[in-house]
């Protein structure tokens, strides 16, 4: 079988020193992350691109690149983790997607048991990762032979796709949503026309020939929002943390959680491949799932292990399934996988279909450096969940300027330009407005990073049709995709029209 | 959600559509005559977004104004913190990244809260030449180490 073969060699990238060390260091910084109340994964993935950009300076490119990857993907997952400690332990989740962990977790940590839940988070984050990284083994390579077949038709399709379900289920106004997906489509055309080498909106400026940098405007809109927002509306002050006191859970614990976290992690897989669908939903959705197959559904709300791990499960499964669009179609499914998408084009990598074929060793080195991550975080967490809970109190003091600095730092030592840091902090400013206003900035991202590619394949395709428009719904898999896009958009504002609830997918 | 902040959004994004759509006629003129220039794509999004934002405007005056809340925010923290970013992107060039750092990051300590001078200046002095002497000396990149007098 192929795809071993490809894993195998995978591990061989995987397992070289500096790409395990990478891995761990991605692992542990995401865990902070994910504990730390203020940053989410968005913007710790954001704020370490840069840093990355000059760990991995003196590697050959493809090696830059799969060692870069490995460590923002272990940045990921390690948040997705990390963001239950807090849940447990203060009642505060860390990233929205640990919001469910908090209605029982919470409580088994008032009745004491907080270290058995923590530890149950972890085993089943571990066992959800295994079971999302064999999926996303068996489906990359099918996947992305598929997608080879895409013409840019099918590819401008695709994307809108794309673009509809993550605005589609993003915030509470679709118009805010698609209002930002369409501005950062627009913010992705400023600078030279890659067809025909004409300066657009630049007005002879030469910062802006490049157009505007990615990673200025995704620090700015999620790391420096984020901080903007602590500042200016002190947040409710820190309650006590509660105390950890026996670490592993009791067999009984295992017992009950073994079902939860094998359903958890199923269904977390599967709606973390669809896009748009993010980990909050996947978390969501298991939390329903086991109080529905639960035998004591009074019990969810006051303890019950289930309401732990299943959705703890779900959020990371859904984490490693949204790494399948991104690999092999090239459509990032959350706000998350945009920017490490960003991040891999910045290496002059380019996430889709060819991927597998042209740069087989950052595909299969990260995926392989996922299976050794996972490992990594369960090993690291059972032992050092403690040493994690203190983070918790790092006073905020400190660590708000502290993360002003970082972001300055990472923007300018990859830009060299103060311009930069002057958008940084104008993104900075308008994130915070726009998210607490209820636009979400997710899309916006997105849009960004996919702008340039749509508009291109766009062309490419008009071009072939000689201008004729219809290409777009004669080719039936382009008219397919596009009426999924359309059905993604319309069928939420028809639920709406009935007066059903809609489910809201936070940020991610 | 701010009825009044959604209503100025709408307001600015529909002339940000507006003038999108006004300066992409100047790339046409530029342009080599082909049927899908370089001005296609713009012009599309910009009368996007202004359906889009009239949308919202009309949206707007559907709200119920009951669920408007009064925070309280704290403007000063945030204006102190903001300028001396600003300063702190200014200087950076001519003053180089160890001092300029070593000033923001105090001035913001002190500004979250006063006192604790020794810890303060310790933290930042910990971070301003740590990450330059990490980055600049040990990874060989290049930050703009000190002026040159």
């Amino acid at each position: 079988m192929s795809a071993l073969n490809f894993l195998f060699d995978g591990f061989l990238v995987a397992f070289q020193w500096h790409n395990i060390l990478f891995a761990f260091v991605g692992v542990l910084i995401g865990t902070a992350v994910g504990v730390l109340p203020g940053i989410g994964p968005m913007s710790g993935v954001a704020l370490l691109i840069p840093v990355t950009a000059t760990l991995t300076g003196g590697l050959p490119p493809e090696s830059a690149a799969a060692s870069s990857i490995i460590l923002l993907a272990g940045v990921y997952y390690g948040a997705m983790y990390g963001g239950s400690t807090t849940s447990i332990l203060l009642n505060t989740p860390g990233e929205s997607s640990s919001v469910v962990t908090t209605l029982d977790g919470y409580q088994m940590a008032q009745q004491g048991r907080a270290g058995a839940a923590l530890s149950i988070a972890a085993i089943g984050s571990f066992v959800a990762g295994i079971i999302s990284l064999i999926g996303l083994v068996l489906l990359a390579k099918p996947l992305s032979n598929v997608a080879l077949e895409f013409g840019p038709a099918e590819y401008f399709s695709l994307m809108l796709l794309g673009l509809a379900a993550v605005s589609g289920l993003a915030g509470k106004s679709m118009t805010k949503a698609l209002m930002m997906t369409v501005f950062g489509l627009m913010l992705g055309t400023i600078g030279i026309d890659a067809v025909s080498g004409i300066a657009r909106f630049t007005y002879d400026l030469p910062i802006l020939y490049s157009g505007l940098e990615f990673l200025t405007i995704a620090v700015g809109l999620f790391a420096l929002g984020e901080v903007f927002k602590t500042i200016l509306e002190r947040e409710h002050e820190d309650g006590a943390i509660a105390k950890i006191s026996r670490i592993l859970p009791t067999r009984q614990d295992m017992k009950d959680s073994t079902a939860p976290i094998l359903r958890g992690s199923f269904l977390g897989f599967f709606i973390g491949v669809l896009p748009g669908a993010g980990a909050t939903l996947a978390s969501f959705f298991s939390y329903i799932a086991e109080k529905k197959f639960s035998k004591f559904p009074e019990k969810f709300g006051t303890g019950a292990i289930a309401g732990v791990a299943g959705p703890e499960s779900a959020n990371n499964a859904a984490s490693g399934g949204a790494m399948i669009p991104l690999l092999t179609l090239g459509i990032p499914g959350s706000g998350t996988t945009a920017i490490l998408m960003g991040a891999l084009i910045m290496y002059n990598v380019q996430p889709g279909p060819l991927l597998f074929n042209d740069h087989p060793e950052v595909a299969w080195g990260l995926i392989a450096s996922m299976f050794i991550g996972n490992l990594m975080l369960l090993v690291l967490n059972m032992p050092l969940v403690k040493v994690f809970a203190k983070i918790i109190q790092t006073p905020k003091r400190y660590l708000l300027p502290i993360i002003v600095a970082i972001s300055f730092f990472g923007v300018y030592a990859v830009q060299y330009t103060t311009f930069d840091l002057y958008l940084l902090l104008a993104c900075g400013v308008l994130g915070y407005l726009l998210t607490r206003n209820d636009f979400p900035v997710a899309p916006l991202v997105l849009a960004l990073v996919l702008g340039p590619m749509i508009e291109n394949n766009m062309r490419r395709a008009l071009t072939i049709s000689n201008g004729d428009f219809s290409i777009f719904v004669t080719k039936p898999l382009s008219l397919a995709l596009l009426l999924i896009a359309a059905a993604w958009l319309l069928v939420p504002l028809l639920l709406k029209f009935k007066g059903r609830a809609i489910v809201v997918n936070e940020e991610d | 959600m701010s009825k009044t902040f959604d209503r100025f959004a709408g307001i600015a994004f529909l002339l940000i559509g507006l003038l999108f759509v006004i300066e992409s006629q100047r790339i046409s003129e530029s342009s080599y005559g082909s049927a899908v220039g370089p001005d296609i794509f713009p012009i599309g999004l910009g009368s996007l977004l202004i359906l889009l934002s009239a949308r919202l405007v009309y949206e707007t005056m559907r709200y119920d104004v009951s669920g408007e809340k009064g925070e309280s925010i704290n403007y000063r923290k945030f204006i102190i913190i903001f300028v001396s970013a600003v300063v702190y992107a200014a200087l950076l060039e001519p003053l180089g990244y160890v001092i300029t750092t070593f000033a923001f990051l105090l001035v913001a300590f002190q500004t979250m809260e006063r006192g604790k001078w020794l810890q303060s200046i310790v933290v930042a002095t910990l971070f301003s030449v740590g990450v330059y002497y990490l980055f600049a000396t040990f990874l060989g990149g290049s930050l703009p180490g000190f002026p040159v007098f």
